[in-house]
């Protein structure tokens, strides 16, 4: 038994679900935001299996790029969600209803 | 069964378990921690297709900085304890399995059918010891190909550091900076039932700095733009 692309691809669609769930099953916004960056990251796995399956490095760079704006959107996000924690006392995302007070 | 093979499926399983186990969680805290098992590993994969240079940033960005990160944030916002996580919303649940069990079926059929394959490159793993290594192939592709996309990750970057400093930042102690400044009363305010002077528009002096603004006296009312709305306007006379 050889070991082929599709098995990385596998995994990667598989940590991609997982998250998927998590961010439609969970009302925790911190929990959801480790959703999204689990998708991110499993979607990462996806560029450099085919990267390997073509031999070119294109798709690690594109995995690269995809881990810089994560962290980018890491900081951004996390502001956010202390911003809104801040003024609705909560952490629930059903609180989050409005845009204002 | 090859050594590799093996050692994908215990990796596999440990990123799985990792990510099951970070939805599950009852508390942020244990979840933050699997997901770090859950970036390990995958780091541990990228390693296996032979990308070393992202296998270790991976590591540094994901679990030492954004992990690290979300911590502090964990401390930071309320410790609430929200027992309907776990035992609510069964319908939402519900929904939420349906869904990822048909992306799940659609993606595995993707990847079982799939018939088209990319045009080869020469990067192969030989090609790339010849270069020296993994990151030195990585960065000569980054800064030839990609210099603008390299610039442009990190004009993004400086932006998100400022955008999150700025939403992060706090309230001025005593000051909610999203309370209204000037407060639009169309009548009376509170006491004040004087008269108008004579003229169109005639200003009116109030407290401090805030100015009131009367309209045509026709009315007998007057629109009052006041810092505060209780704040008794003083007559000051038609400047016309």
């Amino acid at each position: 038994m050889e070991l082929t692309i599709e098995h990385f691809l596998g995994l990667s669609a598989a940590l991609f679900i997982i998250g998927l769930m998590g961010v439609l099953m969970r009302r925790n916004v911190l929990i959801i935001f480790l959703c999204v960056e689990l998708m991110v990251a499993a979607v990462s796995i996806t560029f450099v299996a085919f990267a390997r399956e073509t031999n070119t490095l294109y798709g690690q760079t594109f995995a690269l790029f995809a881990i810089a704006v994560a962290a980018a959107e890491a900081a951004v996000g996390l502001a956010l969600i202390l911003a809104l924690s801040r003024r609705v006392r909560s952490v629930d995302i059903d609180e989050f209803r409005t845009l204002r007070d | 069964m090859p050594w590799e093979v093996i050692i994908f499926y215990f990796i596999a399983a440990t990123a799985i378990a990792g990510a099951a186990g970070m939805v599950i969680a009852q508390n942020p805290v244990h979840s933050a921690v699997f997901l770090v098992i859950c970036f390990i590993q995958i780091a541990a994969v990228f390693v296996m297709l032979g990308a070393e240079f992202l296998g270790i940033i991976q590591i540094i960005v994901y679990t030492g900085a954004i992990l690290v990160l979300l911590l502090f944030v964990l401390m930071l916002v309320d410790p609430e304890d929200l027992p309907e996580f776990h035992v609510g919303r069964p319908v939402q649940r519900a929904v939420g399995v349906i869904l990822g069990l048909i992306l799940l079926l659609e993606v595995a059929t993707a990847i079982a059918t799939r018939t088209i394959t990319g045009r080869q490159g020469n990067a192969t793993l030989e090609n790339v010891e010849l270069v020296g290594g993994n990151t030195q192939a990585l960065g000569r592709v980054l800064y030839t190909d990609h210099l603008l996309a390299f610039e442009v990750v990190s004009l993004i970057l400086t932006v998100g550091v400022l955008g999150a400093i700025v939403l992060a930042l706090p309230e001025r102690l005593g000051v909610r900076s999203y309370k209204r400044k000037d407060t639009i009363s169309l009548a009376h305010p509170r006491g004040t039932d004087i008269a108008l002077p004579a003229g169109e528009g005639a200003q009116v002096q109030t407290g401090l700095s805030s100015t009131a603004v009367a309209k045509p006296s026709g009315v007998g009312r007057r629109l009052i733009m006041s810092s505060d709305p209780d704040e008794q306007p003083v007559t000051g006379g038609g400047r016309q």
